[in-house]
């Protein structure tokens, strides 16, 4: 799946952006499936912004994203249930778990939401690659930031994907962790010969990215 | 495995009280409605059945209401009499033949001497609620069975008898007595005997059997049609408004006492609208409470459910996952009220066959395809509820 970006501007932005220089906004873009695209975003850019839009989380932008040519607004209901099932995994900056559930079930919930990608020990193949296993079965409310971004990695991992988005995904990991990270998401996109898109404050060397880009 | 993380996720944030609730009014409001529907057949089967007909259907005799302008042209006519037959109200017509020769009965015996003047009057066998063996008559017969309205033998007993200074005479007696009866022919006088073989409460005329009747109006009065001046018909619902009016706009009349029934029915149509009207009534309600229950869990779990949306889960799963959360609970709910319908039925039925009034042991299929029905229109209610509440949230 390729992705397409045409002159996106998010509304509330609009003036912000349009006075300055973005690699991203008001450009068109266009990215293969496969690629390793690094975002470089600083603080007040819209790096949150652009993730949403591209997750279809917001629809106030002006100019349009397409994926494999289908417009991503027309987008609804049950086909954007199977893009985000099937196609589109994401790892959001607030994380997002349950937190009622335990850290297995936030990641069981995806595995099971679609036929499942992998089998349910992978859960704790991952989970061990990572070091929480042992927060497997408690509440994810009660798991560090930490633990809990390793589980929404985890959650992101579980299901099939052609582009893997993400946003600041190793915020709250030390670099002993995130590289561990770094590693399991690779061999997983490779796995599937899928894309990565990563938004992150600064540069850094987690990928080989075939594509660098200032928001 | 899906449905039980759903269901860990949305379970927390429902009341037990508010549940119960709603499913206990919408318990009784099914319960009234199929009660009115069980109640409404069990009415309707005692009104048509064949066991219950006789003691239910009622015989009308109908006549012209006599007034100066028909003086002497009271007879029916026969598209009158086929108009009458086409009547919703009216299940059969039979018409009672008057005797167009004269006659009178006399005693046979010197020691109870009586004489009087008398005209006869017949109609089908099946319009009459006397049974005998004796009722039938042929040619070779010179007994003529006849049957009395109940009616005379009361008058006879308890005021003839005493101006007369006669001893009274109870059913029995009379039955024994055979008596001549005397028809005036222009050729003279025929005399046949004649006993009374029954009492009846429906018709007031002295009666004889068809046969005789047909053949001794053609031998003795020479006219060969007589014309009915009265019919009679019968109709499961003699209380029907609509016969009432149809009566009054032909300017017919019929024994005013007989629509005495209609306040029994009335008051069975009551009660049965009653449980009709509180029953929909309820069911109004209770699917509101119902529907409110089902917002009030979507709206309550709106987080979770956004959150579900946004890792992928599609509205389709959800509406799925939620409708069996909600639905099944339903279908207890209308097996629960029919089997409990089943058994008030089954002991209805014993209860009323010891009053000799017959319906059926088993709750009738119309209140199954009711219960059937109400539990589509449940699903309809709770399909459309949540997928609106699915995707407003």
């Amino acid at each position: 799946m390729d992705i397409e970006l045409d002159h996106i501007i998010p509304v509330p932005l609009k003036d912000k952006i349009l006075a300055r220089q973005s690699d991203i906004w008001n450009r068109r873009v266009t990215w293969k499936q496969g690629s390793y695209i690094k975002i470089k975003a600083p603080s007040g850019t819209g790096k949150t912004t652009f993730i949403h839009i591209l997750y279809k989380l917001r629809t106030d932008f002006e100019g349009n994203v397409k994926f494999d040519g289908a417009l991503l607004e027309k987008t609804d209901g049950d086909a954007l249930a199977t893009l985000r099932q099937q196609q589109l995994s994401v790892i959001l900056q607030d994380l997002r778990l349950f937190p009622n559930l335990t850290a297995r079930e936030n990641i069981e919930l995806k595995r099971v939401l679609q036929i499942p990608f992998y089998e349910s020990d992978k859960i704790d193949a991952m989970a061990a690659a990572l070091g929480v296993q042992h927060v497997l079965n408690q509440q994810a409310g009660l798991c560090s930031y930490g633990e809990q971004q390793r589980i929404a990695i985890i959650r992101a991992l579980i299901q099939p994907f052609q582009w893997l988005i993400m946003d600041e995904p190793f915020s709250h990991l030390d670099n002993h962790n995130a590289t561990k990270a770094a590693a399991l998401i690779e061999e997983e996109c490779k796995k599937r010969n899928a894309g990565l898109l990563i938004t992150d404050l600064e540069d850094d060397q987690h990928f080989a990215y075939s594509h660098q880009f200032n928001l | 495995m899906l449905d039980k993380i759903l269901q860990k996720l949305i379970r927390t944030a429902t009341g037990r009280t508010r549940f119960i609730m709603a499913v206990t009014g919408l318990s009784v409001a099914l319960l009234l409605i199929l009660m009115a529907v069980q109640l409404q057949t069990n009415y309707n089967e005692l009104l048509n059945s064949k066991s219950n007909q006789d003691s239910i259907a009622n015989f009308l005799v109908v006549n012209k209401q006599l007034n100066d302008q028909n003086l002497g042209a009271t007879a029916l006519t026969e598209s009158e009499v086929a108009e009458l037959r086409k009547q919703p109200f009216t299940e059969s017509v039979g018409l009672l033949s008057p005797s167009r020769f004269k006659a009178s009965i006399q005693s046979n015996s010197e020691m109870f001497p009586f004489y009087t003047d008398i005209a006869f009057e017949s109609v089908p066998d099946e319009f009459i609620d006397v049974t005998s063996k004796d009722w039938k008559w042929d040619e070779q017969q010179n007994m003529v069975p006849v049957i009395v309205p109940n009616m005379f033998l009361d008058f006879y007993n308890f005021q003839f008898s005493f101006s007369q200074n006669l001893p009274q005479l109870t059913q029995q007696v009379v039955k024994m007595i055979v008596f001549r009866i005397n028809i005036y022919t222009s050729t003279g006088i025929q005399t046949f005997n004649g006993r009374v073989v029954g009492f009846s409460d429906r018709i007031s005329s002295l009666l004889v059997p068809q046969g005789f009747m047909d053949w001794a109006n053609r031998k003795f009065s020479g006219e060969n049609q007589a014309k009915p001046s009265r019919v009679i018909i019968r109709t499961n619902d003699p209380g029907n408004p609509e016969l009432v009016s149809y009566l009054r706009s032909k300017g017919l009349t019929t024994d005013a006492d007989k629509t005495r029934f209609s306040r029994y029915r009335q008051v069975v149509d009551m009660v049965v609208s009653i449980s009709w009207i509180t029953g929909v009534i309820m069911l109004v309600f209770a699917m509101l409470i119902f529907t409110l229950f089902i917002q009030l869990t979507i709206s309550s779990c709106r987080r979770e459910i956004e959150l579900l949306i946004t890792l992928g889960a599609s509205p389709g799963q959800l509406y799925k996952f939620l409708m069996r959360r909600f639905f099944p609970i339903n279908i207890v709910i209308i097996g629960i009220t029919l089997v409990l319908i089943s058994i008030l039925q089954y002991l209805l039925h014993h209860y009323l066959i010891s009053r000799n009034i017959h319906i059926g042991k088993y709750i009738s299929w119309q209140t199954a395809v009711a219960g059937m029905l109400l539990l589509g229109l449940i699903w309809v209610v709770n399909r459309v509820t949540i997928k609106k509440y699915i995707s407003v949230s």
